[in-house]
């Protein structure tokens, strides 16, 4: 077996193994959560960490996972898979309209039109209350597995599947591309590469993935608010690739686990969950700007 | 509609930032807020208490006090964030340590002030001023009053004095503007300084306005970025229109359609400038090397 099949396995194992080591409902439910975390950060990774694109506009993708597969299951009966898949081809299909002419933005430009679509998101969840309910929320909602566990184990899976995907992605000349778009957009045009087309790629399945992690969210939690879907959720998706380490697969993977149970630990503290965030955000970007994984492979 | 002039003065502290340093601030919504409380704190505690002054002395002094705390809180984040990250030269990472300091600072404010809404009166709010037909609260007089001499200061610093014509050289040519003698390192301090004191103060005369909360300069922020796009980047003129016709847009959408649909249209403006004319109403003929 090569080194990197047995990673996969002993990532495998460790996800089987998690939920028997933690065994009271309150820590399922935060591996749950950290699942849905991973899976976010990843799809973040690959428009921020890879293309070098400041995308602030994730947490409306989550959001719009959320909304499309609830109200699908929910006012159309549909079936959840169905619902599920279609929420993540309709986030693609945004993210890919959004990128057609974000692609022409940069930098900054790009960073304020994406928190800008964050912002029409969720005022459009609050706003549209016919078919979102607005604030008073939609209750109620199933999720597709029973238990903690079995919801645990299918997210993780899809991480899993999804990290797979990404990595054999990055590792292929479209991983190549992506890289040298963000090392110098300029000289990657000069040498043929139709830069907006991989940008816009890169985009949309940031996005999707960004949406199959909010297609689960509802049934976990059982209730849908805007709130979950503020503005404030996109920098902290941004934090934890940032903390993790940019551009490298595993580190927002470990960025996300550990913003996730960081603040559960923390708890003692009272509400410093974001207050975490925030300077764990500065002070890695100060004095770490590689991330956990640089203090890693500095060794 | 004269909250238009508020916005102003929050934008051309962005817009400033973005001309010299070409970096976004996203902690400047902290710095109103700041500003805010900064003020609040002035004139419950300490200016009617201790100094004795009557209302409408303290909520002036408070606009100083407001100021000087954003011009340090300027000072802070310059030193820490820009200053540092400047050696480096990368984009990116200025912005999104700025987005970690405003998270940071969001919610210590939250956890020293807790969530609760400020009751922040204005002496100026209760009396009213009437011309011909219409009617303005004192503080609406003042809030335009104030936003307009401190944007034609600014504008007149930038356009006649010699450190304002070093600040444009700066901000035209980094590299060249030092060559000429001049320290950009102390103008970009300098750049931060006034645009957190103008946030500072704006946070002061909007706290009567909104709701005072940790969360506060949010909004105003948001809008402020959308200002700073549909004028411009860098562009004072155009932020300046930009931010009355933000004003006067956001007046009409609380009018015809309501107010919770106010930051949908400024959004939507803003996205739709972004794809008709992403350099602002008032263009500016910049090279790009391709």
């Amino acid at each position: 077996m090569s080194r990197r099949a047995i990673y996969f396995a002993l990532a495998i194992a460790a996800v089987g193994a998690l939920p028997w080591l933690m065994t009271t409902p309150y820590w399922r439910g935060i591996l749950v959560i950290c699942a849905m975390n991973v899976l976010l950060a990843l799809g973040l990774n690959l428009v921020l960490g890879y293309t070098g694109q400041l995308n602030l506009g994730q947490s409306a993708f989550f959001g719009i996972g959320a909304y499309v597969t609830t109200i699908l299951v929910k006012t159309y009966h549909w079936n959840f898979w169905l619902a599920a898949l279609a929420a993540v081809a309709f986030a693609g299909v945004i993210g890919l309209a959004l990128a057609a002419f974000a692609v022409r933005l940069r930098g900054h430009y790009l960073a304020i039109a994406s928190l800008g679509f964050a912002v029409i998101t969720y005022q459009i969840l609050v706003n549209w209350e016919s078919v979102t309910e607005g604030v008073r929320g939609i209750y109620g909602i199933m999720p597709p597995v029973g238990s903690t566990v079995g919801l645990f184990y299918l997210i993780a899976g899809i991480a899993v599947l999804v990290y797979w995907l990404m990595d054999n992605l990055v590792r292929s000349p479209v991983g190549d591309t992506l890289r040298a778009i963000r090392e110098d957009e300029v000289s990657a045009a000069s040498l043929g590469v139709r830069s907006y087309v991989w940008k816009a790629f890169a985009f949309s399945v940031g996005s999707g993935v960004g949406a199959l992690a909010g297609v689960f969210y509802p049934g976990f939690v059982g209730t849908l608010v805007p709130d979950a879907f503020n503005i404030i959720e996109s920098f902290t998706m941004m934090a934890m690739v940032i903390v993790g380490g940019m551009g490298t697969m595993i580190g927002p993977v470990i960025g996300a686990v550990v913003l996730t149970f960081l603040p559960e630990l923390l708890r003692g503290f009272g509400e410093l969950r974001l207050m975490i965030y925030g300077l764990a955000l500065t002070l890695v970007v100060l004095f770490m700007p590689g991330g956990i994984v640089q203090l890693v492979k500095r060794k | 509609m004269y909250l238009g002039c508020l916005y102003v003065m929050v934008a051309l502290g962005l817009t400033l930032i973005y001309g010299v340093l070409n970096q976004i601030n996203f902690a400047h919504a902290d710095f109103v807020t700041v500003g805010a409380f900064a003020a609040f704190f002035t004139v419950t505690r300490f200016a009617t208490k201790t100094l004795g002054l009557p209302d409408a002395g303290a909520y002036l002094v408070s606009l100083v006090v407001a100021l000087g705390v954003g011009a340090l809180l300027g000072l802070a984040i310059n030193a820490a964030v820009f200053a540092p990250l400047r050696e480096r030269g990368d984009e990116l990472r200025p912005l999104i340590a700025t987005i970690g300091v405003s998270v940071l600072l969001e919610n210590a404010q939250l956890a020293l002030f807790g969530p609760i809404p400020y009751q922040f009166d204005s002496p100026f709010a209760r009396e009213t001023i009437r011309i011909g037909r219409i009617f303005f609260t004192g503080q609406s007089v003042l809030v335009v009053a104030v936003s307009a001499v401190s944007i034609a200061a600014l504008y007149a610093f930038m356009r006649y004095t010699f450190l304002g014509k070093a600040l444009r050289a700066v901000a035209q040519d980094r590299e060249t503007a030092g060559l000429m003698g001049i320290n950009p390192g102390l103008l970009i301090g300098l750049t931060i300084v006034i645009a957190s004191a103008l946030a500072g103060m704006a946070g002061a005369l909007l706290g009567p306005v909104l709701v005072l909360t940790p969360f506060a300069g949010a909004s105003v922020v948001v809008k402020a970025f959308a200002i700073v796009i549909i004028g411009g980047f860098g562009n004072m003129q155009g932020t300046i229109i930009a931010g009355i016709l933000v004003g006067i847009i956001e007046a009409f959408t609380v009018q015809y359609l309501g107010s919770g649909l106010i930051d949908l249209v400024v959004f939507v403006l803003l996205l739709a400038m972004l794809v008709v004319r992403p350099t602002g109403i008032i263009a500016e003929r910049k090279e790009e090397n391709v």
